[in-house]
């Protein structure tokens, strides 16, 4: 369904932070990718979802190759993913209400009609109690917060989930919560799942399928940890 | 043969933020505990629930809009009502010394570390001209495992790793018995987790007067390291247990706790039900009842923390002469 | 909330470092609504001619009759001040106005196209701003008629440098965060993303710019004015009074050309009052007071 091959790619042409990366995932499947930090797998995994265009390499989905990268790929394409990422606090604007936090891709795909009922939907599978969702994220804990930005990764139905250290910054509770609702969420509709990680014990119990970075990419000489 | 007393003793530690309008946050409420020389006490609790206002109440760094009550003292002194003076002079550095969160944003950017390590040593040793002040960087740096050919790089220019090392030889440079950790595992890899717990531990094995009060909500790590065990649940201890029986069998007592325990992805791997109250609109009894399974109506009073569990209705019932105080007799 | 630590004794922990701020807010508040009321209502309040000349009454010191004296015609010399600060106000207010919509556009363009684009941009901004600004106000009005628009336009031309550099170093941190992401794999167009994500975070900045430029854009066009290339002296604004007055201070009078003066330091006094309150409120760091 997903397919990288030899994707090289990175923040300057001279000194890629991804060096041939190739991987490969099935519908349905469940690929956790494990690797150290700074290692590049953030990268990857901003590749995979169309965010960032390689340097090198291909990317195909469902088979077709993929050639335009973030405002230019088309929206059926983009929107076929739904991406959570390690910080919360980041990942939300900051002036929005949870509420429109959730509803934000379907107010700008134009679904205006889904929005009481899907933000509904989501709030009560992510966990979400009704009176969080008039907050607006300082008010919130990163845990509270993380479950929204769960909930609005899932609220177009996306076929594919890219879960960038989802739970590095959380506690074992909210990280079982969370796992949870995404894997709830997979039964339900069948979609793919690429997790990003360094935590192998949570990788190994959540998903079918772990890599190990140097496995799925060349690495670049280490400096000393 | 007498054994020593603790280094830090804490009784009904509260802290209080006063908010505008009127509101008032009960972060830390009635908290006790101790830490004896020579063991690692591990502060459990999911983020917000008022462990780090717990270590900034510690040593002094609590913001302007807080009110404290209870006492917290190091030997003699109070931490609680020293002054700054007496608290900048005598106990930052000194007595206590503090490892931070995220050593990168605690390191200055524009300095080396060599700079910043050998200005330490001279505000809090009495080390004094420049080669003593070199010889005795180096030394600092090695006791953390801090490689000295990087002494003069940046903090940016440092790994993860090295850097909480930097911060670990910062702390460690006035000799400070007692060391305590804010969450010094957030944001590294498994690898680097186990290698800089282990390095804590080896501080405080290495000199049987030193402890250690590590605060994080890493199970993992604290499993690894901790003599002993507090759980912390909406600003209040519920659970003060030996750490190998926490972790092992016959397993903790407290219902929240073996929720956080069933958490981890290498046991149930299941959630606790619900999400935490806020501490701004704490119930009148006990903060967990609603998502506990084992609540009933006795649960609309407060359980006091009685044999080392806050609970009315703890899973097991204690095991006679597991007390902290002789368990370790 | 049951205060369940009611046997406990309460300490207060650090004092209110609040004093000074809220002193320098009233006082700058005040002095702001002064201003605004004296613009406001003294005019049709007054039914003075401010034009009025009265040739016996030259040059008066001030009296009861004339708190500020009068000018070299006669005139009230209170009057022509608020009258003065008016003008001064409204082309200072227009001109930042201008200068900021100008900046937040070209700032805004740069950093969200990126590449040749904002290098370009930028070397555009380093090129005017090599130059002194008040020479190029100079030599921009020179090249019309004395009035008011060749004022504003040459303020608006002048200062809209700075404003474009902080727009465009906001957007460059904005873009690079996760949740433009998480925006862009939602569905939003690049539009959506500029409008409803970029330009909302940079527009407190934005207003904090634009405030702080008006005593700028006030004392420019008073130094135009004084150097003669300003507005028309028969308009009176700030700087037209005191260049129209700079003769009498050589003969020792020396309240036409204090008042205006004071006209013109009084708001610039309050407008930096009011910013720096407001420069606090935006920062992000002062929300977190609570940090569990």
């Amino acid at each position: 369904m997903l397919e990288l091959r030899s994707v090289t790619a990175g923040y300057d042409r001279r000194a890629p932070v991804v060096r041939e990366a190739s991987l490969t995932l099935a519908p349905g499947q469940a690929l956790g990718l494990l690797g150290p930090s700074g290692c590049g797998k953030s990268t990857l995994a901003r590749v995979a979802a169309l965010l960032h265009r390689p340097d090198a390499g291909t990317l195909l989905l469902d088979g077709t190759p993929v050639r335009r990268w973030r405002h230019r790929a088309p929206r059926e394409q983009r929107t076929a993913f739904g991406v959570v990422f390690q910080q919360p606090r980041l990942a939300a604007d900051p002036r929005l209400r949870l509420a429109d936090l959730i509803a934000e891709p379907l107010r700008a795909t134009g679904r205006r009609d889904q929005i009481p009922g899907r933000v509904t939907e989501l709030a009560e599978a992510t966990g979400l109690t009704p009176d969080l969702l008039t907050r607006r994220p300082h008010e919130v804990s990163d845990g509270q917060l993380q479950r929204a930005c769960l909930a609005r990764a899932l609220v177009l139905r996306p076929r594919i989930l890219v879960c960038d250290e989802m739970t590095a910054m959380l506690d074992a509770s909210t990280t079982a919560a969370l796992v949870a609702a995404v894997e709830r969420y997979r039964r339900e509709t069948g979609a793919a799942l690429l997790a990003v990680g360094h935590d192998r014990t949570l990788l190994d119990r959540w998903c079918d399928r772990t890599l190990h970075w140097h496995e799925v990419a060349r690495s670049r000489a280490d400096a000393p940890t | 043969m007498t054994r020593p007393g603790p280094l830090l003793t804490v009784r009904g530690l509260s802290v209080r933020f006063l908010m505008p309008g009127g509101r008032r946050i009960a972060a830390v409420t009635d908290a006790r505990f101790e830490v004896a020389p020579g063991e690692c006490l591990a502060l459990i609790g999911e983020s917000g629930c008022g462990k780090s206002v717990l270590a900034s109440a510690l040593l002094g760094l609590l913001p302007a809009n807080t009110e404290t009550a209870g006492s917290a003292r190091l030997g003699d002194l109070d931490l609680l009502t020293a002054g700054e003076r007496t608290l900048a002079r005598t106990v930052r550095g000194r007595r206590i010394g503090l490892i931070p969160q995220s050593p990168a944003a605690h390191l200055t950017p524009l300095r080396t570390v060599r700079s910043q390590l050998e200005e330490t040593l001279a505000e809090l040793t009495g080390v004094r001209g420049r080669a003593a002040l070199r010889e005795a960087a180096e030394r600092a740096a090695q006791r953390a495992a801090f490689p000295p050919d990087h002494l003069d790089r940046h903090p940016h220019q440092l790994s993860g790793g090295l850097a909480q090392r930097a911060a670990t030889a910062l702390a460690l440079a006035g000799d400070p018995p007692l060391l305590l950790a804010d969450e010094p595992t957030t944001g590294l890899d498994r690898p680097l987790v186990e290698r800089t717990v282990d390095e804590l531990r080896r501080h405080i094995e290495a000199d049987r007067d030193r402890a250690l009060l590590m605060i994080t909500h890493d199970l993992a790590a604290a499993e690894r390291i901790a003599d002993r065990v507090a759980v912390m649940y909406a600003g209040r201890i519920v659970e003060l247990a030996d750490a190998a029986a926490f972790f092992g069998t016959p397993g903790p007592r407290h219902p929240y706790s073996r929720g956080l325990l069933d958490a981890l992805p290498d046991r149930a791997f299941t959630p606790i039900p619900g999400l935490p109250p806020e501490l701004g609109d704490l119930p009148a009894g006990c903060a967990f009842a609603p998502r506990c399974p084992r609540a009933d109506t006795s649960c609309t009073e407060l359980p006091p923390l009685a044999g080392s569990v806050a609970c009315h209705h703890p899973v097991r019932p204690p095991v006679p002469a597991a007390t902290p105080e002789n368990a370790r007799a | 909330m049951a205060d369940t630590t009611a046997g406990a004794v309460w300490r207060p922990h650090g004092t209110a470092r609040r004093s000074t701020h809220t002193l320098r807010l009233r006082v700058s508040a005040a002095l702001m609504g002064v201003t605004v009321l004296a613009v406001l209502l003294v005019p049709p309040l007054a039914q003075l001619d401010q034009q009025a000349v009265d040739l016996a009454a030259k040059l008066q010191p001030p009296t009861w009759a004339h708190p500020f004296g009068t000018d070299d015609v006669g005139r009230d010399l209170l009057l022509r001040c608020v009258y003065g600060l008016r003008v001064s106000l409204l082309v200072g207010v227009v001109a930042a106005l201008t200068a900021t919509v100008i900046g937040t556009a070209v700032g805004a363009t740069a950093g969200a196209l990126g590449g040749r684009t904002d290098r370009a941009v930028m070397r555009l901004v380093d090129a005017v701003a090599s130059v002194p600004h008040l020479l190029l106000g100079v030599f921009i009005v020179a090249m019309f008629r004395p009035g008011v628009w060749p004022v504003v336009i040459s303020v608006a031309l002048t200062h809209w440098l700075s404003t474009a550099r902080i727009v465009r170093a906001e957007i460059l941190s904005l873009r690079s965060r996760p949740c433009i992401d998480a925006a862009v794999s939602g569905g939003a167009s690049r539009w959506r993303v500029a409008v409803r994500h970029l330009l909302p975070g940079v527009l407190p900045q934005a207003g904090l710019a634009a405030v702080l430029m008006v005593p700028h854009a006030m004392w420019h066009e008073s130094a135009l004015s004084f150097l003669g290339l300003g507005l028309p002296t028969h308009t009176a604004s700030l700087g037209t009074l005191i260049q129209t007055a700079r003769g009498s201070l050589l003969a020792g009078d020396w309240w036409p050309t204090l008042f205006p003066g004071l006209f013109l330091v009084v708001p610039t006094l309050a407008v930096a009052g009011l910013a720096g309150v407001w420069r606090e409120r935006i920062n992000p760091r002062r929300r977190s007071e609570l940090m569990l």
